[in-house]
């Protein structure tokens, strides 16, 4: 029989701090329900053990200042490792598709990681994907991300990786945290049109969403042909989340997962425990394994109390039809972009930390490669609440690097290493030879993973 | 004076063990028309001798129930199911005559769905007009509010005088409906056939002027009163393997990561022992394919015993799954698995040269070398054996994890040792052993070691305790109702743990075992801080206590 695996990991020994939304309680009554429903039982579930992600896994995504070992705490390793789990499985035919319904989530971990911003350390997806290409040679894929927030890490991580098309529909980011996810965030020059955003206006409802993915996310999808599609599975644009304000149901999300038909999906964040998780868990997981969930619904759905509006409906279409035309002329646009940025594409962020307070500055700069989608740097300082300020600089080389790329970036390692004393560290991330290197500049020492 | 006997599939087992040495074994072939007719001429037979002794305890595992369960003759109950939302109702139709209605709890115990008068009314008339005499209200969440079985029975039982009726928050308190309804719809199906046989044991105990303790094994290798089992049959099935593997750990009596194996005539149980503990299926027993909320070790059972025939499939040799007769060495015609060991490592066992001849007729019959042939056969055991231990150890380390240090310090099975247990042991587990790279443990007795282990078990009992102190209520699930916290904001982990323990006491005194209540350990302590907003609301907190499979006090070990 053709089995979905699940692993349900709620973690209920860790928490952010005792009242942070993250906290134990989240996914406590999700296991009652799902428990309770006995869908564990079921032929066509195979619920899985968690594992841990090694370093490795997360160096191939992240530059962890100063080490993997300070921002990915035993309780990130097992959520990280846990999707790989499910990736494994999948990829070795074991199931059919899996469900990761683990915690702490990722979606907001970014390239470089000093601290936690918007509940995230490491970004579990992305960790997913760079290990399902290294390890099982697959190239194009696609994540869909469906939580309320703007999966801002996300996009930062393959924001010039065109092998990779990233989806993110959210509530606006005018209205809600992390503020950014706008259509003009597209991708980078080399990667552009492979990063869609999709802000909804607040209140948007089942049939909103749901005309977002059927005149934009699936025609996207049939056109890019991944070999793997992932949910990036959050569950706060239901209608009973304390923290955002939009108007999708359990029934939404189920029907949702039944049209996306992810092979993975990883939950993300979601903080209505009791009113929303329990029963979009149950929905999603239902979906999946292709289970009838015309019985499931919340204690205090009715339909009626969510129309669209007429006004949210036009606007959504106009956006529809824009983001669709941008994806279509990638290709041109990419085109223009050599043109116009010739050898090299710099610009600069400001990123905050909202659970941390960190705010980090990066000055980043990417080789217009005509073989390859180019070598980055990043050249990156924090300014930590207690004052303490890190300043790192980051090379990256990309898994398909060309020669020229590959010796580019590991002579700039090189030479960092020797003549960068305002650094305190170096760190080498050669996706190429799968090989992670962080040099200390002080101490002269470095790590090699 | 203790007696233990153990109905099995073949042969029914007993012993009389005095405390320190085994005075008596008897082993009668089993007469499934007839459970009590068996259990009672062993009982006759071990005590022939012996019968002016004073008798403490009857220990039986029967199989009373398995059989019930196993054939189609007993009558079909009705099924009242109140699922609410969720999984479609059809995912639930394995059963016939089941009668949804509406109605529904949630994870809090909240009613967030009523029940319908003219729903029940029409419920009565379906009953009555399939003329269903026995029937289980079951509901979703029933464990954290069993309002609406208990509604629904009150209301079946004022309309239908007679019916017998089983409601699931009373068969089964942990969460899983699945299962709570499989359990309750096989306890009202079988509890009167049950109570039948309770009453005559009793009764033919009381013309052999017995009056001492009669205890019946579970599932779960603890002894529950046979005076109060009347309610809980299906904690007596599966109580078979239970009994050899708490036969092992008497007789072996060690903290030890060990596997148990029994080998009988057809088939070998294997179980496992960590630290000296038995370990439990995690999803509770399965019966006829569904998994129920009866707690069961967890034992694979491959077809594969000493007396299993040598026989040639497709030119090659392998091995009959049906029993034809006994081996070659004890009389009978056929080389089996018992003959191979007997002539591979000259063991001596019965007439050894039949072992040998009844193989070398086979080998001659299909132009192949004895030795060949008896090597192949001993390889077929080694590799089935192994492949189901390797497949237990692997479930084990692979039980899915809920918190970081469990998955943290991962789980390897580390194998000290094999107890061999039952008759076909003998030949075959230290050879296994040394496969394995393991020292390999056959106890005396260990032909009787599941009568054995019957009459020292323990009672096993267990409390769960949850507590809502948001809502303001408190319940266990043997008292099944829900009772409110005086001071809710007050109420810590450690009120919980204490309510728990008096709960333990009452139902040790309930079952006359008081003296076991404190042996009980908390097998589960969680605490969640229920946040609403930014700030607490109050807490859930669940709290389990048991007393787990063991030995009684006074046993100190069997002497040779």
């Amino acid at each position: 029989m053709k089995q979905t695996g699940v692993i349900f990991f709620p973690a209920f020994d860790w928490a952010i701090s005792p009242t942070h939304p993250e906290r134990e309680e989240r996914l406590l009554y999700t296991r009652d329900q799902i428990f309770e429903e006995g869908i564990m039982d079921l032929p066509q579930i195979a619920e899985l053990k968690p594992r841990m992600a090694e370093p490795k896994d997360i160096a191939r995504v992240h530059f962890c200042v100063p080490n993997v070992e300070a921002q990915a705490t035993d309780a990130h390793l097992v959520a990280a490792g846990s999707a790989l789990r499910i990736a494994d499985a999948v990829m070795q035919k074991e199931v059919v598709n899996g469900f990761a319904i683990v915690r702490p989530p990722g979606h907001h971990a970014k390239t470089v990681a000093h601290g936690n911003r918007g509940f995230c350390n490491i970004n579990n997806e992305a960790i997913m994907v760079e290990y399902l290409r290294k390890n099982y040679g697959l190239r194009k894929i696609a994540i869909v991300d469906t939580d309320v927030h703007h999966g801002d890490g996300t996009q930062d991580i393959f924001f010039n990786d065109p092998d990779t098309l990233f989806i993110s529909f959210h509530q606006d980011g005018r209205t809600l945290y992390p503020g950014t996810g706008f259509i003009e965030e597209a991708g980078g020059p080399l990667a552009a049109g492979t990063t869609i955003n999709i802000p909804l206006p607040p209140e948007t409802t089942d049939v909103g969403i749901h005309y977002v993915l059927d005149h934009l996310v699936m025609p996207m999808l049939e056109e890019f042909q991944p070999d793997l599609v992932i949910n990036s599975a959050g569950q706060d644009n239901h209608y009973s989340d304390p923290l955002a304000n939009m108007n999708f149901s359990a029934q939404g999300y189920a029907r949702l997962n039944t049209k996306l038909n992810p092979d993975i999906a990883v939950l993300e964040g979601g903080y209505s425990v009791e009113t929303a998780l329990p029963y979009v868990n149950m929905g999603i997981l239902m979906a999946m394994a292709d289970i009838d969930y015309s019985n499931l619904r919340e204690p205090d759905y009715h339909q009626q109390h969510f129309k669209e509006s007429e006004k949210n409906l036009t606007y959504i279409q106009r956006l529809v039809e824009k983001q669709l035309e941008l994806f279509r002329g990638r290709q041109a646009l990419i085109k223009r972009n050599r043109e116009k940025h010739r050898d090299v594409f710099t610009e600069s962020e400001r990123i905050f930390y909202d659970t941390d307070y960190i705010d980090e500055r990066q000055n980043k700069r990417l080789t217009m490669c005509a073989e390859c989608s180019g070598l980055r740097t990043i050249d990156s300082t924090a300014h930590h609440q207690n004052g303490m300020v890190n300043r790192v600089f980051c090379i990256s080389i990309p898994m398909h690097a060309c020669p020229g790329c590959l010796d580019a970036g590991k002579e700039a390692y090189a030479s960092m290493c020797k003549m960068g004393q305002m650094y305190e560290y170096i760190y080498l991330q050669n996706k190429f030879n799968d090989e992670y290197r962080s040099f200390h500049v002080k101490t002269e020492t470095e790590k090699v993973l | 004076m203790l007696i233990g006997i153990d109905v099995g599939g073949t042969f029914t087992d007993g012993v009389l063990f005095d405390g320190k040495k085994v005075l008596q074994m008897v082993k009668v072939p089993t007469d499934h028309q007839n459970i009590k007719d068996t259990i009672l001429s062993v009982l006759d037979e071990v005590r022939e001798g012996n019968e002016s002794e004073d008798l403490e305890r009857i220990v039986l595992s029967t199989t009373v129930v398995t059989n019930l369960l196993a054939t189609d003759s007993i009558e079909k109950p009705g099924l009242v199911l109140i699922p609410g939302p969720g999984l479609p109702f059809s995912s639930y139709e394995f059963f016939p005559h089941i009668y949804f209605i509406h109605g529904a709890i949630d994870f809090r115990g909240r009613e967030i769905e009523k029940l319908r008068k003219e729903e029940l009314a029409e419920l009565v008339t379906q009953i009555k007009s399939q003329s269903i005499k026995k029937i289980a209200v079951v509901g979703k969440f029933s464990n954290r509010n069993p309002i609406h079985e208990q509604t629904v029975r009150k209301f079946l039982l004022e309309q239908i005088p007679g019916l017998e009726i089983c409601v699931g928050a009373e068969c089964a308190s942990r969460l899983n409906f699945r299962r709570r309804l499989v359990t309750s719809y096989y306890s009202v199906m079988t509890q009167g056939k049950w109570q039948d046989f309770t009453s005559e044991i009793k009764q033919a105990l009381s013309l052999r002027k017995i009056s001492c303790k009669v205890d019946i094994l579970k599932a779960d290798g603890g002894t529950l009163p046979l005076d109060i089992s009347g309610s809980q049959p299906c904690e007596t099935i599966f109580s078979g393997p239970a009994a050899s593997t708490m036969g092992a750990v008497a007789l072996t009596r060690k903290k030890t990561n060990a596997v148990v194996i029994d080998i009988g005539g057809t088939t070998s149980d294997i179980s496992l022992l960590i630290d000296g503990d038995p370990l439990y299926a995690s999803k509770g027993a399965n019966i006829n394919g569904h998994y129920t909320h009866t707690r069961a070790f967890a034992v694979r059972s491959v077809a594969l015993g000493g007396d299993s025939p040598v026989m040639m499939h497709d030119g090659k040799a392998d091995l009959g799954i049906q029993r034809i007769e006994q081996a070659a060495c004890f009389g009978g015609g056929q080389p089996c698995v018992t003959d191979v060991f007997n002539y591979l490592y000259d063991l001596n066992i019965g007439n050894a040269a039949s072992s040998r001849q009844s193989l070398q007729q086979l080998a001659n019959q299909h132009n192949m070398d004895i030795d060949n042939l008896s090597k192949r056969i001993e390889n077929i055991v080694f590799d089935r054996l192994q492949e189901a231990i390797e497949q237990m150890f692997a479930e084990w380390e692979n039980e899915p994890a809920y918190k970081v240090w469990e998955v943290v310090n991962g789980r390897k099975f580390g194998l000290d040792e094999i107890i061999g247990i039952g008759a076909g042991a003998g030949p075959i587990v230290p050879i296994l052993a040394k496969r394995l790279d393991v020292q390999a443990f056959i106890p005396p007795y260990g032909a009787v070691a599941n009568a054995l282990g019957a009459c020292v078990s323990r009672p096993t009992l267990s409390v769960l305790l949850r507590a809502d102190t948001e809502s303001g209520y408190v319940s266990t699930d043997h008292e099944g109702s829900m009772k409110k916290i005086n001071n809710p904001r007050a109420f810590q982990l450690a009120d919980a743990k204490s309510l728990a323990e008096d709960s333990l006491r009452e139902l040790a005194a309930q079952r006359g075992v008081a003296s076991y209540a404190s042996e009980a350990e908390f097998f589960l302590e969680e605490q969640f801080n229920m946040i609403r907003g930014w700030s607490s609301a109050g807490k859930i907190i669940e709290v389990g206590l048991q007393v787990t499979p063991g030995l009684i006090e006074s046993f100190e070990g069997v002497k040779e």
